[in-house]
């Protein structure tokens, strides 16, 4: 079905080669799972698999590449678009059009085909994906798992027999993750061959066949599904791999904290945009000062908006009560500062060492420098924000939150889509700077990064705290919350609690 | 380019009707052709009444009110009051009323092209007209683009707030270049995996696009046609 023999590939704008000597051969029916750190060539592999190489994505190409038999340097991507059916890491960035209607009939619009066979494909794909609820919907309006599923349906519209997905499950929560399981689940019974590239191991443990670790653009082993789920933490640790259970995560090493007497409280956390119901409605929560606080909830469930009132970017939005002092949200914008999910967006000028000076009240060479050489950012000082990579960007938005002097920190999804190393090197920035005395607040779905780093668990749902406790004694629970259990693809009505002050406990 | 959900879509307007309402407002409101002569006057209204009543009926009244009352109130000042007025205050109403009465017009009738077709009525009613595919896809992938460059700005926005760059703040003097220059970069990212995902998916295939939305022209699509036509030969009449 899929046959790469002896591949190389640089991209026209690197000098490294993505991949090297690639030799993979998959069969009919088969799922298998692309695996490995960032950068190391998963992502370049998909790319061909559904030709965006070499014909959008330009570079040196070495080898064959065959699907169905066909070499793909000689078929155009209109074609390879019938038979292989793409998923894309970000929902955000791969629906064309702004109706779920219009989508479903999009790649069989530009196949030319007919209007009365389109609606007939659709009918077919709407079944199968159980999707009439959001047919009439706006793409806006779904959460990630339902966009990813709905995207998962408009590509098997024109029955491609190879669907290859690229880091599906990076920006969604626990039932995104279990709708689009569900999804790949039910493509791989119509007897498809599918290709999945991702970080997030657990939720395909019983969907792969194989699984092919990479590093640097080369193959480093190959497994059979059931033995690779069956090996040990240690292992897949070396690999750089994402637990594959969240039964061995490591929850076990975690240390009984002792929280400051002092509390973060904030108070009328309520927020509603303009002309809609309140998505956020906080009356009173407590957290200890200098924890490392994960704030864990569903998609949609008023985290960013939690996020964004905090920091005061929303006005008029509730009283937060640091050392004593009552800071309305004007106050907050100079006391509180937030490491985007796109750091991109909060990087302004020509150099790092700039960009730390600019947020200073008094510009001090001495004081950006000794900051920057904490964060290891000491040998790019002149290089521009933008061509840093990744994690680099992220330090550099920390050292900006740093010299200001901000007293909590609130991090939105630093590490979706990061490997178990990028990871761990982001657990162990934020300890330091609890370390230093700053409270953290971290908005995340990541169950190892909770466990590599904090202490303090706030759950949000539909804009209320859920519940608010210390992680040391209640791993359990919180392993439950993230557990993928059984086929529960329905929504779970999360009783709302009669309290609605929370203390702290143990 | 909105979602419409069906509850909402009981008024259809071709959207080579709405291109025609746009056309019409831009020649003979926002360009003026056919100058002062009296029989231009209530031909204008009209043209300018006909997206604002369809907005109305798209469930969009409430910006409809609001341009209606602009421009009817600098109508007024500017047949009675206009002329009154010397120095600075001229130049203000001047300006507001150039704005009113000339381009707000011309922007609702973008506005209701815009807000009320789909990306996919938008590209069938394009190829119908004949458009050659190296427009409309530069077209509706500018259109996909714009929501994207909102979003984008308005998160730099929140950033530049927080880190106290603004007016009365830092570096003022920078101010436009902080809020470009990564809304650009960001633009771009998302940009190119869009035309990746959109290329993937077999747009800009050489196959004819076939297109399941009913778009076809009914009785008010008729009368947009018959009032166009009777604007075109009033206007021809002016030039006797």
């Amino acid at each position: 079905m899929i046959k790469l023999e002896d591949v190389s590939f640089s991209y026209a704008t690197a000098k490294e080669k993505s991949l090297k000597n690639i030799n993979i051969e998959i069969s009919k029916g088969e799922c298998i799972l692309l695996t490995g750190e960032s950068g190391c060539g998963k992502t370049t592999i998909t790319r061909l698999l559904n030709g965006i190489i070499p014909n959008y994505y330009e570079g040196k190409l070495q080898g064959e590449v065959l699907i169905n038999g066909n070499n793909i340097k000689t078929m155009e991507l209109y074609q390879m678009a019938a038979i292989v059916g793409s998923v894309f890491q970000n929902p955000k960035s791969q629906f064309f059009n702004s109706d779920v209607k219009s989508e479903l009939a999009f790649i069989c619009e530009n196949m030319g085909m007919h209007p009365k066979d389109i609606e007939e494909r659709m009918r077919k794909a709407i079944k199968e994906f159980s999707i009439e609820k959001y047919i009439e919907n706006s793409v806006v309006q779904l959460s990630g798992g339902e966009k990813q599923r709905i995207a998962c349906a408009a590509v098997s519209t024109p029955n491609p027999i190879i669907y290859v997905l690229d880091e599906p499950s990076s920006n969604l929560d626990r039932q995104g993750i279990i709708l689009l399981r569900d999804s790949i689940q039910k493509l791989k019974n119509q007897g498809f061959t599918i290709v999945i590239a991702e970080h997030r191991l657990h939720y395909l443990r019983e969907i792969a066949d194989r699984v092919i670790i990479m590093d640097e653009g080369e193959i480093t082993s190959t497994f059979l599904a059931k033995d690779f789920f069956l090996l040990s933490k240690e292992k897949i640790e070396k690999y750089g791999l994402r637990s594959t259970s969240f039964k061995d995560i490591g929850h076990k090493s975690i240390n009984k904290t002792n929280f400051l007497k002092n509390e973060l409280v904030f108070e009328n956390f309520i927020y509603a945009h303009k002309g809609q119901q309140e998505c956020l409605k906080i009356d009173e929560l407590k957290i200890p000062q200098n924890s490392i606080t994960a704030v864990i909830g569903n998609n949609g469930a008023g985290k960013s908006t939690f996020s964004k009132c905090l920091c005061g970017i929303y006005k008029n939005s509730g009283t937060l009560t640091i050392n004593d002092e009552k800071q309305k949200y004007k106050k907050r914008l100079s006391s509180c500062y937030m490491v985007m999910q796109d750091v991109n967006h909060q990087l302004f000028t020509e150099s790092v060492i700039e960009e730390v000076l600019l947020s200073m009240d008094q510009e001090n060479n001495e004081r950006a420098k000794e900051v920057l050489e904490q964060l290891d950012l000491l040998p790019f000082i002149e290089r521009h924000p933008v061509s840093l990579s990744g994690g680099q960007k992220q330090r550099t938005a920390i050292a900006t939150a740093i010299v200001s002097e901000r007293q909590v920190i609130v991090f939105d999804e630093p590490t979706s889509g990061l490997d178990f190393r990028h990871m761990k090197e982001v657990a162990k920035e934020l300890k330091k700077l609890s370390d230093k005395g700053k409270t953290i607040l971290l908005v995340t779905h990541d169950l190892e990064l909770i466990f590599s780093c904090c202490n303090f668990i706030v759950e949000i749902e539909r804009g209320i705290v859920n519940s608010a406790y210390p992680l040391y004694g209640n791993t359990r629970k919180l392993i439950d919350y993230f557990e993928i259990g059984g086929n529960a693809v329905e929504e779970k009505k999360v009783p709302v609690p009669p309290k609605k002050t929370f203390y702290l406990r143990g | 380019m909105k979602n419409l959900n069906h509850k909402t879509r009981h008024f259809i307007v071709d959207p080579r009707s709405k291109f025609l309402i746009l056309l019409l407002n831009s020649i003979f409101v926002f360009g003026g052709a056919g100058g002062a002569h009296p029989m231009m006057l209530p031909i204008r209204h009209v043209l300018i009444a006909i997206p604002l009543f369809f907005l109305l009926f798209e469930g969009k009244g409430k910006s409809a009110c609001i341009a209606a009352l602009g421009y009817a109130f600098f109508y007024i000042i500017q047949v009675t009051y206009f002329g009154l007025t010397k120095g600075l205050l001229n130049h203000m109403l001047l300006f507001s009323i150039g704005f009113f009465v000339r381009i707000l017009p011309n922007v609702m009738a973008a506005y209701y092209l815009i807000s009320t077709t789909t990306v996919s009525e938008l590209i069938s009613a394009m190829e119908r007209m004949r458009f050659s595919n190296y427009l409309i896809i530069p077209i509706i992938v500018m259109m996909r683009f714009f929501p994207v460059v909102i979003e984008e700005s308005n998160a730099v926005a929140d950033a530049m707030r927080m880190r106290d760059v603004r007016f009365g703040g830092k570096k003022i003097s920078k101010l436009l270049e902080y809020r470009f220059i990564p809304m650009i970069t960001c633009s771009v990212k998302v940009g190119e995996e869009l035309s990746a995902s959109a290329i993937a998916r077999g747009l800009g295939s050489p196959m004819k696009r076939t297109n399941i939305c009913n778009i076809g022209f009914r009785g008010i699509d008729f009368f947009v046609f018959v009032f166009g036509i009777l604007t075109i030969i009033v206007f021809s009449t002016t030039k006797m």
